[in-house]
């Protein structure tokens, strides 16, 4: 019975990925009424307590905001953004698996947009979290 | 709206950089799995962890963002104003020259989307229809281009909405043409974007009167490193087809403009002109 096992299995990511994905593309497609652009969209599988970098460019004179959903396995999902030295230039600070940040670059430059899987709902477990860029 | 059977597993414009993106974790993320049992507030990463296994997928602004940054320093130009007869038969010539072509047009599509007339949005959406019917992008997108004509045709759709389906229809070309094993081309399509953004902006550039708006708009080292890499390396993999000899040529021209720590200058300025028209006409 191991097909079975596995086609559940691969169902049910792609439903949390999904899910994760329509929360994310409506909070994306409500900025447009505001404003805001997106530049990309992307979806990806992270563990508890791993990171995930996103290399970024923005440019001086932009504000940017950087906008995350999580599916249900993740309880706490965290967005930082580091500049090229490994500082923290700025982050979310909630408890959430919809995390936000915004951030109006100095300067133009690259920077590390990073997400990380702070807490989820079973230790060691993980989920899918889908992750924008947007901009005005 | 767009179709839900399209899989929007990446949406970025010309991102395409997706795909040279790895999912794999860094030995760095390993050894914090196996010491992060309660995980801190901040993790700790290197930054040669991250610069090695970073996702390249949001690295590149889209034609829309440049225009924005570029009002920003002050220079109202629309770079729609300045967009060329390209001229582009959409059906001719090798995959890497569709890919960059498809890649200027979506540019032009999205910077012309709130001014150009009907027939000049329908024309460029049936140039992208071609261009992704000869890079084999598959049904779904041929689908959704129709779906688009048609309502862009009986005015069944606002410039707003339209801007949004845009960028949605940009996002959903790379999972689709990753999901029919055309992976290879979709940073040629980032590329074409790109190039396409890079001359209208340097071109603006000239006619202002600041010029230090340069600085913040066509010193981008990492993007240019991005797509230079993609060319020697990955793209390389293949016999390289004219356009991508010269879209390497004029790559490094572009870096080392982007990495000069002087200001840029009007010669400068010219320079990405000419380096980028010369991908252009080839095209």
């Amino acid at each position: 019975m191991l097909l079975p096992i596995a086609f559940l299995a691969v169902n049910s990511a792609l439903a949390d990925e999904t899910k994760a994905e329509a929360c994310l593309r409506t909070k994306v497609w409500e900025g447009y009424a505001d404003g805001w652009g997106v530049r990309s969209m992307v979806t990806t599988e992270i563990e508890d307590g791993r990171t995930r970098a996103y290399l970024v460019t923005l440019y001086e004179g932009n504000e940017y905001q950087m906008k995350a959903c999580a599916d249900e396995r993740l309880v706490n999902a965290d967005l930082l953004l580091y500049d090229t030295k490994g500082n923290v230039i700025a982050r979310d600070s909630t408890v959430s698996r919809e995390p936000e940040l915004s951030f109006k670059p100095p300067a133009t430059g690259t920077y590390y947009v990073v997400l990380y899987a702070r807490e989820m709902t079973e230790a060691g477990g993980k989920g899918e979290v889908a992750v924008a860029v947007t901009y005005r | 709206m767009l179709r839900p059977r399209l899989r929007p597993h990446r949406l970025s414009l010309l991102a395409l950089l997706a795909a040279c993106a790895g999912t794999t974790p860094t030995p760095r993320d390993a050894e914090e799995e196996k010491v992060a049992p309660a995980n801190p507030e901040t993790p700790v990463l290197d930054i040669a962890g991250m610069e090695k296994g970073a996702d390249q997928a949001t690295l590149v602004p889209s034609p829309i963002e440049t225009q924005r940054a570029l009002e920003a320093s002050g220079i109202e130009t629309q770079l729609a104003t300045l967009i060329p007869d390209h001229g582009f038969v959409m059906d001719k010539g090798d995959p890497d020259r569709a890919a960059i072509r498809t890649g200027v047009v979506l540019a032009d599509l999205l910077l012309t989307t709130k001014t150009a007339k009907k027939e000049e949005l329908v024309e460029r959406l049936q140039q992208i229809a071609k261009g992704m019917e000869q890079l084999q992008g598959g049904a779904d997108i041929q689908s959704t281009i129709t779906d688009l004509v048609n309502r862009v045709q009986t005015d069944a759709v606002t410039r707003d909405e339209l801007l949004k389906e845009f960028d949605e229809l940009s996002g959903v070309m790379i999972p689709e043409l990753e999901f029919n094993g055309q992976k290879r081309v979709v940073p040629l399509i980032s590329a074409g974007s790109w190039l396409e953004g890079a001359h209208l902006v340097a071109t603006a550039l000239r006619n202002a009167e600041k010029k230090d708006a340069a600085e913040k708009l066509l010193k981008a080292p990492t993007v240019v490193d991005y797509f230079l890499k993609y060319v020697t390396t990955e793209g390389a993999a293949k016999a390289p087809e004219a356009v991508t000899m010269k879209l390497e040529e004029s790559l490094k021209t572009l870096k080392a403009l982007a990495e000069k720590p002087a200001p840029l200058t009007d010669v400068d300025l010219a320079t990405v002109v000419q380096v980028t028209n010369d991908v252009l006409v080839l095209l």
